[in-house]
C-alpha cells in the first residue's frame, strides 16, 4: 500500500499527499473527476485504476452555507500498486470518510485552519501503521480516537446442507463460547462430527435454517469443515492427497494422534496408511472392517474416515438415483434427476438409507450413479 | 457550436448563467455551490435555436485540465468565449495567465470564435470610480487579445449591465437578425411609434430594435428588460403569467406584449392622440407576419447541437 491523499476545496494546496509526490501531476489530473466528483458520485466507494496506480477514495460533500461556494468537498484516500489485490482498503475508506466527516460537522476539523494542520501527521502515521501491522489507532483529540484495521477477506463459503457434518477442525475446547452468538452457543455441543446438521436442528431444538447459517458462519472463520454422514454403507476412495500422510511430518503427528483408539498405544503409520488405501469403490466401510481386523486394533474407523474427509485424504462416493422411464408408480421424479445423493434424499424424505435402497434397486425405471 | 463560460473560481459564471436562464434572482445565486468541472446546458433559445452553454469550473485544477489534457475537447467548435473577470480579483496576473491560455487555445482550435470579456462584480466598486476601472481593464484586455478581438462590458449581476452584456452576445448569435430589424423598422414606420423593442420570451434579452428618434437614456434597453424580467418572475411567484403591460402618460404611451410565440415587443408612441386601442389592433396583425418570419427562417438556422 503507497500513499495516502486528500483534497479539498478552497485555500490551501488542494492535493495533500504522503508520501509527497507519490502520485504524478499527470496521474491526477487525468482521475481527479472521480476523487473530486459531481453529487452523482458523492459519498460512494470509488476505485480507480490508472497508470499503473490503484487509487481507492470516497468522495464527500457537507453542504452547508457557512462555506464559501456553500459546501465542503473533501476525499481521503489510498493508492497502491494496480495489481495489489485492495478490496480489504475498501471498509477503511468508508470509514475513515465516515470519521472526517463526524470531525468536520462536531469541530470544523477540516475547514480550520489550524486542524487543518494535523492532517499530514496523521495520514502519515496511518499509512506507516497500516503497511506495518495492519491496524491503527490514532488519537485525534481528546475525545475522538480512530481504530482501523485491514480485515482479511475470506472467500464466501459453500450453502451447508442439511446433510453436511460439521466438525471442529481445532479443539473444540479452545473456542470461548460466549463470543459467539445464542444461536451457535445453543448447537455447539450437538457439534461432534458426526452429527448432520438435521439432526443438530432436531437435538438442539433451533431451526434448520438458523442452524445452516450458524454452521455456515462457523465454515467461512475456518473455525469447522464439513464433511459427510457417516454410515457402514459409505463407500469412500482415496484421494492423490493421502500421499501426504507420509511425505508430511506434521500432517502424519496430527493424523496418527487423531485416529488413535483412546487408551491404548499410538498406531502406526503403516496401519493407518493401509488402511487409507483399503477404501476403494465398491468397499463399503464395513467390508474394511472385515478386511483389516488386525489394523484397526488401535485405530478408530470412525476417526479415521473423518480425519481422511477433514483433510482431503479420502472422499465420498455418492449415490445418485436417476429416473430413465416415465412410470406414474414411483416416488416423486423431482428427486431422481442424478443431482440428488442418497443422503439427500433421505434427510428430505426421512426414509432411511435402506428403505431408499430397497425401493430404488427394484425399480426397473431408475438407475444409480456412483460419483 | 459551443459558448464557452470560463474565468476563475467564483467569478460569477453559474450566477449569471442562473439569472440569464434558469429565472434565478439575484439573490437566489447565494445558494448555488462550485461548479465541478463542466456543467453542459442546452438552452433553447427564441425558439429553434439552441445554445450548447459549457460552464467551465474555475477551481485551478480544473482550469489547468482544460489546457492540458482537455483542451481539444473544450476549445473546438467554440462559437463564443465568454470571460469572466473578477473586478476584487487580487490575483491579476494569474488571472491574466489564464485568459491568455484561452486565447492560445482558441486561436488553435476554433480561430473564428467571438470573444467577450465581462469585467464583472462591479457593484463592490465605489459609483465614482466604476467607468474609470473599467476603461483601465478594457484596455488592457484589448491590448492582451491582440491579435484577436474582444468586446469589453462591465457587469453585475444587481443592475441592469448584465442584461446589456447578455444582450449583446447573444445578438451575434443570431442567424436572421438584420432581416428581423428591416422587418421591426417597417412595422414601427408604419404605426408611426418612436421606437419598438423585441425581447425573446424567456430570458428578455433585447434581440432586435428600431428607434426614429434619438433618445436620451443609453441604457434604456437593459433596463427594460431588467425590469421587466424581474417583474415576470415576481408574477410566477403568485402562480399568474405576465401578459401584458401598457403605461403611459401625458407624453408618451408604452405597450409591452407578447408577440410570437418566442418573443415580446415593446412599442412607445409619443403622439397621444393615437388611442390605445388602434395601437394594440397593429400590433396584433403585425404578430402573424413575425410569426411567419420565425418560422420560415427557423429550421435552416438553427445552431447545430455539438
Amino acid at each position: 500500500v503507497g500513499g495516502v491523499c486528500r483534497v479539498g476545496w478552497g485555500t490551501g494546496p488542494p492535493l495533500l499527499q504522503v508520501p509527497e509526490d507519490f502520485i504524478s501531476r499527470e496521474l491526477f489530473d487525468t482521475v481527479q473527476v472521480y476523487v473530486i466528483t459531481k453529487p452523482e458520485l458523492q459519498n460512494k466507494l470509488i476505485t480507480v485504476t490508472a497508470m499503473e496506480k490503484k487509487l481507492i477514495g470516497c468522495p464527500v460533500c457537507i453542504e452547508h452555507k457557512k462555506y464559501s461556494r456553500n459546501a465542503l468537498l473533501f476525499n481521503l484516500g489510498f493508492v497502491c500498486d494496480a495489481r495489489a489485490k485492495a478490496c480489504a482498503l475498501e471498509p477503511i475508506v468508508k470509514k475513515l470518510a465516515g470519521y472526517l466527516t463526524t470531525l468536520e460537522l462536531e469541530s470544523g476539523f477540516i475547514s480550520n485552519k489550524e486542524s487543518k494542520q494535523k492532517l499530514v501527521p496523521i495520514m502519515t502515521i496511518l499509512l506507516e501503521e497500516l503497511n506495518a501491522k495492519g491496524k491503527c489507532t490514532l488519537p485525534i483529540d481528546e475525545s475522538n480516537t480512530i481504530h482501523l484495521k485491514v480485515i482479511e477477506q475470506r472467500p464466501d463459503p459453500p450453502i451447508v446442507q442439511e446433510y453436511d457434518v460439521p466438525v471442529f477442525t481445532q479443539n473444540k475446547d479452545d473456542f470461548f463460547n460466549s463470543q459467539w452468538d445464542l444461536t451457535t452457543q445453543q448447537i455447539l455441543p450437538y457439534i461432534d462430527g458426526f452429527r448432520h446438521v438435521q439432526k443438530i436442528s432436531a437435538e438442539a431444538d433451533v431451526e434448520l435454517n438458523l442452524v445452516r447459517i450458524a454452521v455456515q458462519n462457523l465454515l467461512y472463520y475456518g473455525v469447522v469443515t464439513l464433511v459427510s454422514i457417516l454410515q457402514y454403507s459409505n463407500v469412500y476412495c482415496t484421494t492423490p492427497k493421502v500421499q501426504d500422510v507420509v511425505d508430511d511430518k506434521c500432517l502424519q503427528e496430527e493424523c496418527l494422534s487423531y485416529v488413535t483408539k483412546p487408551g491404548h498405544k499410538r498406531a502406526s503409520l503403516r496401519d493407518v496408511f493401509q488402511l487409507y488405501c483399503g477404501l476403494s469403490p465398491g468397499t463399503t466401510v464395513r467390508d474394511l472392517i472385515s478386511r483389516y481386523t488386525l489394523q484397526l486394533q488401535r485405530v478408530d474407523e470412525r476417526r479415521l474416515i473423518q480425519f481422511g474427509l477433514m483433510k482431503g485424504l479420502i472422499r465420498r462416493l455418492q449415490k445418485y438415483p436417476v429416473k430413465v422411464a416415465q412410470d406414474e408408480r414411483s416416488l416423486p421424479a423431482r428427486l431422481y434427476t442424478g443431482c440428488h445423493s442418497y443422503d439427500e434424499i433421505c434427510c428430505k424424505t426421512g426414509m432411511s438409507y435402506k428403505e431408499l435402497d430397497e425401493r430404488l434397486e427394484n425399480d426397473p425405471n431408475i438407475i444409480v450413479c456412483w460419483k | 457550436m459551443a459558448v464557452l463560460l470560463m474565468g476563475k473560481s467564483g467569478s460569477g459564471k453559474t450566477s449569471m448563467r442562473s439569472i440569464i436562464f434558469a429565472n434565478y434572482i439575484a439573490r437566489d445565486t447565494r445558494r448555488l455551490g462550485a461548479t465541478i468541472d463542466v456543467e453542459h446546458s442546452h438552452v433553447r433559445f427564441l425558439g429553434n435555436l439552441v445554445l450548447n452553454l459549457w460552464d467551465c469550473g474555475g477551481q485551478d485544477t480544473f482550469m489547468e485540465n482544460y489546457f492540458t489534457s482537455q483542451r481539444d475537447n473544450i476549445f473546438r467548435n467554440v462559437e463564443v468565449l465568454i470571460y469572466v473577470f473578477d473586478v476584487e480579483s487580487r490575483e491579476l496576473e494569474k488571472d491574466m495567465h489564464y485568459y491568455q491560455s484561452c486565447l492560445e487555445a482558441i486561436l488553435q482550435n476554433s480561430p473564428d470564435a467571438k470573444i467577450f470579456c465581462l469585467v464583472h462584480k462591479m457593484d463592490l466598486v465605489q459609483e465614482d470610480q466604476r467607468d474609470l476601472i473599467f476603461k483601465e481593464r478594457e484596455e488592457d484586455l484589448r491590448r492582451l487579445s491582440r491579435p484577436l478581438e474582444c468586446a469589453c462590458f462591465r457587469t453585475s449581476i444587481w443592475d441592469e449591465t448584465l442584461y446589456k452584456a447578455w444582450s449583446s452576445i447573444v445578438y451575434q448569435l443570431i442567424p436572421n437578425v438584420q432581416q428581423l430589424e428591416m422587418n421591426l423598422r417597417n412595422f414601427a414606420q408604419i404605426i408611426e411609434a418612436d421606437e419598438v423593442l423585441l425581447f425573446e420570451r424567456a430570458t428578455f434579452l433585447v434581440i432586435s430594435h428600431y428607434q426614429c428618434k434619438e433618445q436620451r437614456d443609453i441604457h434604456r434597453f437593459e433596463k427594460i428588460s431588467n425590469i421587466i424580467k424581474q417583474f415576470k418572475l415576481s408574477c410566477s411567484k403568485l402562480a399568474a403569467s405576465f401578459q401584458s403591460m401598457e403605461v403611459r402618460n401625458s407624453n408618451f404611451a408604452a405597450f409591452i406584449d407578447i408577440f410570437t410565440s418566442n418573443t415580446y415587443v415593446m412599442v412607445v408612441m409619443s403622439d397621444p392622440s393615437i388611442p390605445s386601442a388602434a395601437t394594440l389592433i397593429n400590433i396584433r396583425n403585425a404578430r402573424k407576419h413575425f410569426e411567419k418570419l420565425e418560422r420560415v427562417d427557423g429550421p435552416k438556422h438553427s445552431l447545430l447541437m455539438r
